[in-house]
């Protein structure tokens, strides 16, 4: 029971006083969050910009690995792995493509000299996981600036012709040769029995398979910000001006050769740690896995997906890599894969935006009406 | 100034351009001449796209045809070309800021070329703008922006006002007649409006089957009958 002759009605005052001042400074800092919040969407106008896209490139990538870590394991894991894997290698196909208009049917066979290379070293001086990658990167790299010196000379069919020949060359070679795998001499092999084959260890922080995954996804996501960073920069320009015309990128003073030999080397750097990945992934690499049709699958990809967009690589490889998956997964064989990206292409001559444009074009549809509706909202709110 | 002595270019038969002597030291000369008079060629010999059989040109006292295409950009010399080359998918910035890469000292010198070269074209305001989104005199501007990077000595325009109407001609011709005093640089124009060549260019050099019809001060140039026969189609 209160006793009303104890309330100190001074105190009852004061604390009232107090709690309007609360409610006052709460409301003040309402308005003042909705006003800034205005002119902070005013200033941020519907441009997409690179801090935008950055962000968007980290939500749907995050979101998606995310989930596939959470809901996936064992052969779905692993395909999904070897998905990103494949979509290094568009991402490079795509820039070749996207940026200077030339057709590269190389690109697997590069995936898998990155993945010599860093078994090769792996199996020399036992390194870190990421010196092995970079090895596998880097050595890629070299390989694909050497095997993109024809494009200095010749496009279209006849530059496309010359690297699938290439292609077919590295397949040749590498089922005479193989995969090193941990024995004496330069090619590392073992005898005929291969109880001594050694596997490349994966990351001390990675080594469980969704713990390989996720750390697959960041590569990812490094290498798609390379690339962007690229595209936005001084050599994406340089690259804009020779696809347009080459006279008149001459005229403004680029190098052609240092340019499309960067793109060449940057293509297949991304190709080589694709390959270094994998090898991380199984441990060894097999001959078998790496036949001349691959590369032809990766450019499909690269249609598919869309060259224009980061966005279109990493679907252009979850697709090439989750069709073959669903078709071992209800026992059809691997082939009629063929067939469906034969017909998906037709939809790509028909939308050379590939699925990855399109989508990009929708997500700024939505961005652009979502910030016009916010900002419209939040001035209504903030007028007094 | 260019000088240029006793210039052949032969294509198989064909000689573009036959023992070419010619000197350009006005700020704006013009260059005309009916199609297929090597007027294209001349350029393309300049910026050294192709090579000549025959002949010597200097520029500003220096040697040009022992020059590749991109140390002649390194003396100063930019070109346009016929068809416009803007990259649609870069904005109107970024297509100048292409060149400023490669010809500007530095990064800051870069950044006020640019700024200076989008503010004398008209393009500040449009500078964010996608190459598709610019409509042609928009992409007019922004290759004529393109060309004043990195300290030009000899600028070539071949066809700057085709396609525009004659009141985006009339800018244009506004914005050249200031170019050369604004940068101090030498304009080159090749164009097939008469009127345009007449009322900017102090000499005019006619070509006709790659040989030259005449060259002086436009006004004698445009009124010479063999001019007027040949190119312009009347007496």
């Amino acid at each position: 029971m209160i006793d009303l002759r104890n309330i100190d009605i001074g105190k009852i005052e004061l604390r009232k006083a107090a709690l309007i001042r609360l409610i006052d400074m709460a409301e003040a800092i309402r308005c003042f969050g909705t006003a800034a919040a205005a002119r902070l969407l005013s200033a941020a106008g519907t441009e997409i910009t690179p801090a935008i896209r950055a962000v968007a490139i980290v939500a749907v990538i995050g979101v998606v690995s995310a989930v596939i870590a959470l809901t996936c394991g064992g052969f779905w894991l692993s395909n999904f792995t070897q998905a990103y894997c494949m979509s290094l290698a568009i991402l490079g196909c795509a820039l070749l493509y996207g940026q200077l208009g030339l057709v590269s049917l190389c690109q697997w066979a590069l995936v898998g000299a990155g993945g010599w290379v860093s078994l090769r070293v792996y199996h020399s001086i036992h390194p870190p996981f990421f010196v092995t990658m970079l090895a596998g990167g880097v050595g890629a790299s070299l390989i694909g600036m050497f095997w993109g010196l024809p494009a200095l000379r010749m496009r279209g069919l006849y530059l496309a012709l010359v690297t699938l020949m290439l292609a077919g060359a590295f397949q040749t070679l590498v089922i005479v040769t193989s995969f090193p795998v941990g024995g004496p001499g330069f090619l590392g092999q073992v005898g005929a029995s291969g109880n001594d084959r050694i596997s490349m260890a994966r990351p001390i922080f990675a080594a469980s398979d969704t713990g390989y995954f996720l750390f697959v996804a960041a590569v990812t996501l490094l290498c798609i910000f390379l690339v962007e960073a690229h595209r936005r920069s001084k050599p994406g320009r340089a690259w804009a001006l020779i696809r347009k015309s080459e006279q008149m990128a001459i005229a403004a003073g680029v190098r052609i050769v240092f340019y499309k030999a960067w793109a060449f080397a940057l293509s297949g750097f991304l190709a080589g740690i694709a390959g270094a990945l994998l090898a991380g992934l199984f441990g060894q690499l097999d001959a078998s896995a790496f036949p001349t049709t691959n590369s032809i699958v990766i450019f499909i990809g690269t249609l598919l997906g869309g060259y224009e967009v980061w966005l279109g690589a990493f679907l252009g490889g979850v697709l090439t890599r989750f069709i073959p998956a669903l078709l071992i997964d209800l026992n059809v064989n691997t082939n009629v894969g063929f067939i469906i990206f034969g017909a998906a292409l037709l939809f790509a001559l028909r939308d050379p935006l590939g699925l990855g444009g399109q989508l990009s074009i929708l997500a700024e549809r939505f961005y652009k009406q979502l910030v016009g509706h916010l900002r419209e909202s939040l001035k209504a709110k903030a007028a007094p | 100034m260019i000088k240029i002595a006793a210039l052949t270019v032969q294509f198989g038969g064909i000689r573009p351009l036959d023992e070419l002597d010619a000197e350009f030291a006005a700020p704006i000369c013009g260059l005309i001449g009916p199609n297929g008079a090597g007027k294209t060629t001349l350029l393309n010999v300049l910026s050294g796209f192709v090579a000549p059989v025959k002949g010597t040109i200097v520029v500003n006292d220096t040697p040009l045809l022992s020059l590749s295409p991109r140390r002649r950009v390194g003396i100063g010399l930019r070109r346009t070309f016929q068809q416009e080359l803007v990259v649609d998918e870069l904005t109107a910035m970024e297509n100048i800021q292409a060149v400023a890469d490669h010809v500007s000292a530095d990064r800051a010198s870069a950044r006020r070329e640019v700024a200076s070269a989008l503010d004398f074209v008209g393009l500040a305001e449009r500078r964010n703008a996608l190459g598709r989104q610019l409509n042609l005199f928009e992409r007019r501007m922004v290759e004529i922006a393109k060309t004043l990077i990195g300290r030009p000595k000899v600028i070539l325009m071949d066809e700057p006002g085709a396609g525009l109407n004659e009141a985006e001609t009339e800018r244009l011709r506004r914005l050249l007649v200031e170019l050369p005093s604004a940068f101090d640089a030498q304009l080159v124009l090749i164009d097939h409006d008469a009127d345009l060549i007449a009322s900017l260019c102090m000499e005019t050099l006619v070509l006709d089957f790659g040989r030259r019809l005449a060259m002086g001060p436009t006004r004698a140039v445009l009124d010479d009958p063999d001019v007027r026969r040949a190119y312009l189609g009347r007496d």
